[in-house]
């Protein structure tokens, strides 16, 4: 069996964001953990490039990649546990994981197999910029301009959030 | 791109990072000592391990920076229809970014932004 170049890139893609997934949760060590999780991001990316959303694959790469993984190592630095090996967990810890992975696997699968997939009638339609730009800032009735102006406000609160909550920790110290 | 093409790239520029890196290991000269895996060759040995707890400070950098990255990827939508959406889309995005002014301002005036 041949491959055609899509599929050998999707495959390729596949199996990274696989082994990097496993390696994020089975790794003791964290701040290994948190590289791992980039690899994840970075591949999700990848096949975002693949289906054509160059814009959706852009932000993965700034946001997730980029400025949550920053965030989670800063996180993971906090700590006071950043250099611990952490112990391998108990054989009572792992049947449950098990136990739950299977049925989450069970229902994601069945799910699946049970939807009809049907080719659209449809021709692909390339997300382009300008398509985003107008629905984003459209005011109408399949627009966005609400969702766009609350995301702001969510961006405010979280932003007033951190500053409260790292200064209040500095208070502390200067107390103690 | 032809997508062939792209694989093609895609495999070459792997096979060569990751050839340099197999060969240079096995035709580079070995030398394992203890002391090469010290912070310092000379000195006082190190006790216990060399991380250490962050400053507070870098985190609240860190969450600046993702909210205006957040801005930065919803400005630019706009800016490619910039011309099309006229004085409506414009005032929609001033509304959006004088709330994240908002924000800024208030980092400023806790003085977040001054390294303590």
């Amino acid at each position: 069996m041949m491959l055609t170049a899509s599929q050998f890139m999707f495959y390729f893609f596949a199996l990274a964001i696989v082994i990097f997934s496993i390696l994020t949760v089975t790794s003791q060590r964290i701040l290994r953990a948190a590289t791992y999780l980039l690899f994840v991001l970075i591949s999700t990316a990848g096949i975002y490039f693949l289906l054509n959303y160059q814009f959706l694959a852009a932000v993965q790469i700034t946001l997730y990649a980029g400025g949550i993984v920053v965030l989670i190592i800063f996180s993971i630095l906090l700590t006071s546990h950043v250099g611990v090996k952490f112990d391998m967990v108990g054989w009572k810890k792992r049947l449950a994981t098990g136990i739950a992975v299977a049925i989450g696997a069970i229902l994601v699968i069945t799910t699946i197999l049970q939807y009809q997939f049907e080719a659209s009638t449809e021709a692909a339609r390339a997300v382009e910029m300008r398509w985003i730009g107008l629905s984003l800032l459209s005011y109408e009735k399949e627009g966005f301009v609400l969702p766009f102006e609350v995301i702001s406000i969510l961006l405010l609160a979280s932003m007033i959030g951190a500053i409260i909550i790292a200064r209040k920790e500095e208070k502390n110290e200067s107390n103690n | 791109m032809d997508g062939n093409m792209l694989v093609t790239m895609f495999l070459v520029a792997f096979v060569l990072v990751g050839g340099a890196l197999v060969f240079s290991h096995f035709i580079a000269p070995k030398s394992v000592n203890y002391q090469k895996f010290e912070p310092y060759e000379c000195g006082i040995p190190t006790k216990g391990v060399s991380w250490l707890q962050f400053n507070v400070g870098y985190y609240l950098f860190a969450i600046l920076f993702l909210v205006f990255d957040v801005e930065t990827v919803f400005i630019y939508p706009w800016a490619v229809v910039m011309k099309e959406v006229g004085l409506v889309g414009y005032i929609e995005i001033l509304i959006f970014f004088v709330i994240l002014v908002l924000g800024l301002l208030y980092a400023w005036k806790k003085k977040a932004l001054t390294w303590a």
